[in-house]
């Protein structure tokens, strides 16, 4: 296999996080630069709020400086694992508040929210929308109750019985397309890449 | 690979299994290269499905409450780092494994750092003020600050702190009255301040409330200037002075004067103490 620029970047953040865990507030800082655009335009899908959004990206920030030093590369990568713990921090909140995350159609993520636009930001809004172009463009094809599907799985808090509840089909069949849907969504994105 | 193993690494990046299956399933991903990079493969289509959604910026300000929320945190006991070997994702990057393993020498290097800081840990100097006198502790940085930035999101979020929670001061302010009430918080490193006025007696019209911090051994007065108040409200106001002249500073304490507001700034008080011990 050969070094991809993506493993590199991976490499570079596990190493934040071992420093990170080790009480280093500069490696914090600088995770804090790679990840909380993303973190936070996660958590303004996640809780339709931007307000709460802020107040999430907060609390998955301390719980990443909590928690570095036990983050084990063997297991997942450094983005995973912060994904994972902005998710679960979005759908803690949703829960106690007993209500259903946003749920928004995959074409609403074409439009851009008007906000706070540094030079940075627009180059990534750039990447962006033509990830998100070339992916809307390739699963174009598949069905859209296949695509539904795992926008429930990745967006929602809702558990696999819930998604199967509320597309009204089978838990078995709901969970074969999500795993279609991840998968067609790993050979659109890898056989694009850039 | 089968239909069923590839689920099960959907579900695992969805983070959708349950914690026995999850423990289960990252036992079998440790052991098998092409599981490990398979879940590799599905995490990159994961992360790159998060990046195209519509980007925005957190403001700018949310890094330094974060901070700040970081520095309130009770002191942990010493970092275990889990072990960082070759993940999967990093195959046939060796420099990405000499790198990730370099990164975990530099931890240990650091923790030894981090112990040795601690004999010598800063501290912020609290002194607590009133119309007559001043009573002062010293409290250790909650953690030993890296750079400059650190050192003062401390200071400032232990001033934030006892702003809110004045009855976890260590020091005493001074009986409710009609004289002046306050404390000060410095820390002698960066020579920077808090100070928080709880009351001050009103003064003179065309007079100015000023700061000083006094050296109470060497009797040197520092200028820490004008606080932006011309009635005696309550606030918290930061203040900064230039570092000590000579040798090693004596016991501190602060003080504020009623100056006259046309008068040049001399660097020395000419007006009334209304808050505080100027006495050496």
């Amino acid at each position: 296999m050969e070094s991809h620029p993506e493993n590199e970047a991976a490499i570079e953040e596990a190493c934040l996080l071992a420093q990170v865990g080790a009480g280093n507030r500069e490696a914090f800082r600088l995770l804090y630069a790679r990840y909380s655009a993303p973190l936070f335009s996660l958590a303004i899908r996640l809780v339709g709020d931007v307000g709460d959004a802020e107040e999430m990206l907060q609390d998955a920030f301390v719980k990443i400086w909590r928690h570095a030093a036990s983050y084990d590369s063997r297991k997942s990568r450094p983005f995973t694992w912060a994904v994972t713990i902005m998710r679960r921090t979005c759908f803690d909140l949703l829960r106690k508040r007993r209500r259903l995350p946003m749920t928004a159609p995959l074409a609403a993520d074409a439009g851009a929210l008007p906000g706070y636009s540094s030079g940075e930001t627009v180059r990534r809004e750039a990447e962006a929308r033509e990830d998100s172009e070339r992916l809307l463009g390739a699963l174009a094809d598949s069905p859209p109750i296949q695509r539904r599907a795992l926008e429930l799985a990745l967006f929602s808090g809702m558990t696999q019985s819930e998604i199967a509840q509320h597309l009204e089909q089978p838990v078995g069949t709901v969970k074969s397309w999500i795993r279609r849907g991840l998968l067609d969504l790993r050979t659109t994105l890898n056989d694009s890449a850039p | 690979m089968n239909s069923q193993i590839e689920e099960l690494a959907c579900l695992y990046v969805l983070d959708r299994l349950d914690a026995s299956e999850r423990a289960a399933f990252e036992a079998r991903l440790q052991n098998d290269p092409q599981l490990a990079a398979l879940v590799g493969g599905l995490e990159s289509a994961l992360a790159r499905r998060i990046r195209a959604l519509p980007q925005r910026e957190p403001p700018s300000s949310l890094l330094a409450r974060i901070e700040a929320r970081i520095n309130r945190l009770p002191a942990c006991g010493t970092a275990s780092p889990a072990p960082v070997s070759a993940p999967g994702w990093a195959l046939g990057a060796r420099w990405g494994i000499a790198a990730v393993i370099a990164a975990s020498v530099g931890t240990v290097a650091f923790l030894n750092l981090r112990r040795t800081a601690d004999s010598v840990r800063p501290f912020v100097i609290i002194v607590g003020l009133d119309s007559r006198q001043s009573t002062l502790a010293e409290l250790p940085f909650h953690q030993p600050p890296q750079n400059a930035d650190a050192r003062f999101i401390q200071l400032a979020s232990l001033a934030e702190q006892f702003w809110e929670k004045p009855e976890d001061l260590p020091v005493k302010m001074g009986p409710a009255g009609q004289g002046g009430r306050g404390y000060a918080l410095f820390d002698p490193g960066s020579n920077q301040g808090f100070i928080a006025i709880q009351r001050l007696p009103a003064i003179e019209q065309g007079k100015r409330y000023h700061l000083w911090l006094l050296d109470t051994i060497s009797g040197q007065i520092r200028d820490a200037g004008v606080l932006p108040v011309t009635e005696p409200t309550r606030g918290l106001y930061f203040f900064s002075v230039a570092p000590a002249s000579g040798a090693k500073p004596g016991r501190l304490d602060f003080f504020v004067t009623a100056e006259d507001a046309s008068a040049h700034d001399s660097g020395q008080p000419r007006g009334k103490v209304v808050l505080g011990d100027r006495s050496i």
